[in-house]
């Protein structure tokens, strides 16, 4: 029996460890009570989800190790991620998930916890208000390719502004700070 | 002409083959060491694969009655077994099929057929004690090195006169036609393992040790508590492949020590509230149908964390400071624990190497090696020599029984 000063085994070493009492053990609940997350503790961390992505390759933090993060309750970190918002939605991980966990889904979960925290990033924030400001994402515009197929210049009946009104009312409303 | 048939060591491996060949009507010397039979299953709480108390579960199941008695029915009273407690193989010669064995038996000063287990004894002379609850024979066991003018007083005062403390070692000889070595494993201690620490910290065990913590028989009633201080337990980390794996300890898998963890992790987070358990791994290796352990360990809120140990530091106030290389994030974390359970190898157990070589047996990394032109079924180590269970390598429960079953059927087919 050792002190921890005399203590033989341990090395010297530059590591610095993640001090795991500093984490929110509870994010993994948080996450778990959502409802796609309740198979989250089913992973066991095969990669399936990171070998099926089509983006993961530019990510610092691959599918995998979000889920394993959530585990730890490295909650800021998988909150203020730049990879929630990158994600595609392809769904790929999901499908091919051994354990049934719901990759894409958590990540969706992972993306609506952000946004109540105001962790949403500006481009994406930008996106929103463009919805609520024109009602649609994508201006049609009355362009020679319409003309070329032979559609009339403006799109029968689309009309953006009950979108925006409803938009208004919803929580992107909110969230891009021009609803209620 | 089969029999005496000579069965070493009284695991599971070992009893199991002397009830199933007795029951044949097939005389059986069952040798064990120890002063109860049982083996490395005598100190587990829980057993894979049904998770029941060992001594409940295993035995002949066709066997009527319950099956707990079974092995004061099968071991006491079937007349062809000679069950010989606290007695070692000293020497073995002659030839397959005629084998002259030579044992030793030390005294056990006490003799069961007359013990009635009032506790008068064990109450009043620490040299006394009952090994288990569920020791067979059921009889109280002696450390002659505790013994006292105290002791001898207590001795003479024995109800019905069951202690003798003037017995003495006795030796006999034998002549078997077969021999079963069923001596089992040993778990390994990891000393030289240095990075755990294990024997420089009370709090670093390992899980044999946190089996018979969480054994409600057990001294602390099955409660965890920090062997260091007698704190309860609040976090517990386990880590796989002490020992095995390895070029320099054991370079096999142990196989069954995923499974034993996970059992103990879903032990501790389905019996245990509020402990927080975390093992750390290279593999999760559950063979077989033991999946489903690892899934309700998962979902059970175990933490798993694959990657190996950087270090262990001791703090003052009891804990262990450990830092874990997370190899799946590629990032160091610390961990603060009560308890840091080592999932060591199993080696083989004390005497085997003994018999291998008087026997002229192939040795496997330690264990008993089948022959190589022998039986599919593996059980044959040499003419009218026989091997089963963890002897001949780690193996679970059931495996032990099939082994040993295996070999019933060789020895009454003539030892072939």
């Amino acid at each position: 029996m050792s002190e921890a000063g005399e203590h033989s085994t341990t090395p010297v070493t530059l590591v610095d460890p993640i001090d795991i009492s500093t984490l929110d053990p509870h994010f993994r609940n948080e996450i778990r009570s959502m409802p796609n997350g309740d198979d989250l503790y089913a992973c066991f961390a095969c990669t399936t989800c990171t070998a099926a992505c089509p983006i993961a390759c530019q990510w610092t933090y691959k599918p995998h190790q979000l889920i394993r993060m959530i585990l730890l309750g490295m909650r800021n970190e998988v909150l203020s991620s730049k990879e929630i918002w990158e994600c595609l939605t392809c769904f790929q991980c999901q499908e091919r998930c051994p354990q049934g966990v719901r990759v894409t889904d958590i990540i969706f979960d992972c993306k609506n916890l952000a946004a109540e925290e105001g962790l949403v990033p500006e481009n994406i924030l930008g996106l929103g208000r463009q919805l609520l400001e024109s009602g649609q994402l994508y201006q049609v515009t009355a362009d020679w390719e319409r003309e070329d197929l032979g559609l009339e210049p403006e799109v029968p009946g689309l009309d953006p502004e009950p979108m925006k009104a409803i938009l208004h009312g919803t929580r992107t409303g909110r969230l891009v700070g021009g609803g209620d | 002409m089969v029999g005496p048939v000579l069965i070493v060591g009284a695991g599971v491996a070992g009893m199991t083959a002397a009830v199933e060949l007795a029951d044949a009507g097939v005389h059986t010397v069952l040798v064990e060491r120890l002063s109860t039979v049982g083996g490395n299953a005598l100190r587990l709480y829980k057993a894979f694969p049904t998770d029941d108390c060992f001594f409940c579960f295993e035995g002949n199941r066709w066997r009527p009655g319950i099956r707990k008695c079974f092995y004061r029915s099968a071991l006491t009273d079937q007349p062809n077994i000679d069950l010989r407690v606290n007695t070692t193989v000293v020497d073995i010669s002659g030839t397959p099929g005629s084998f002259t064995v030579r044992l030793r038996t030390e005294p056990t000063y006490v003799d069961p057929k007359k013990c009635i287990l009032c506790g008068l004894c064990t109450t009043r002379s620490e040299a006394f004690k009952l090994s288990s609850p569920q020791c067979q024979p059921q009889t109280v066991s002696v450390d002659p090195t505790l013994l006292d003018d105290e002791a001898r007083r207590v001795a003479s005062e024995c109800p019905t006169h069951a202690i003798d403390l003037d017995a003495t070692p006795s030796e006999d000889t034998l002549v078997v036609s077969d021999i079963v070595i069923a001596t089992g494993y040993h778990e390994f201690k990891p000393q030289g393992v240095q990075e755990y620490g294990y024997g420089e910290h009370p709090n670093i065990i390992t899980q044999l040790e946190l089996a018979e913590m969480l054994d409600p028989t057990g001294p602390s009633g099955g409660v965890l508590l920090r062997p260091s201080d007698g704190a309860p337990v609040e976090r517990v980390m386990m880590v796989q492949c002490v020992g095995s794996r390895s070029v320099d300890h054991f370079p096999f898998c142990s196989k069954i020590c995923c499974v034993f963890a996970l059992k103990h992790a879903n032990i501790i987070a389905q019996e245990h509230n509020g402990i927080r358990v975390d093992v750390v791994y290279m593999d999760i290796r559950t063979y077989d149908r033991h999946e489903r352990y690892y899934r309700m360990a998962r979902r059970a809120g175990v933490g798993f964390i694959r990657g190996r140990v950087s270090r262990v530091v001791p703090r003052d106030d009891g804990r262990l400071d450990v830092v874990i290389y997370d190899s799946l994030l590629d990032q160091y974390l610390q961990y603060e624990v009560d308890l840091f359970v080592l999932s060591s190898a199993l080696e083989p157990s004390e005497g085997t190497a003994a018999l291998i070589s008087q026997l002229g047996l192939q040795d496997r990394s330690g264990f008993v090696a089948p022959v190589e032109d022998g039986s599919v079924d593996g059980v044959m180590a040499g003419d009218h020599v026989f091997v089963c269970g963890t002897a001949l390598g780690p193996a679970e429960v059931p495996e032990s029984v099939t082994q040993a079953r295996a070999v019933v059927s060789r020895i009454l087919q003539g030892g072939v």
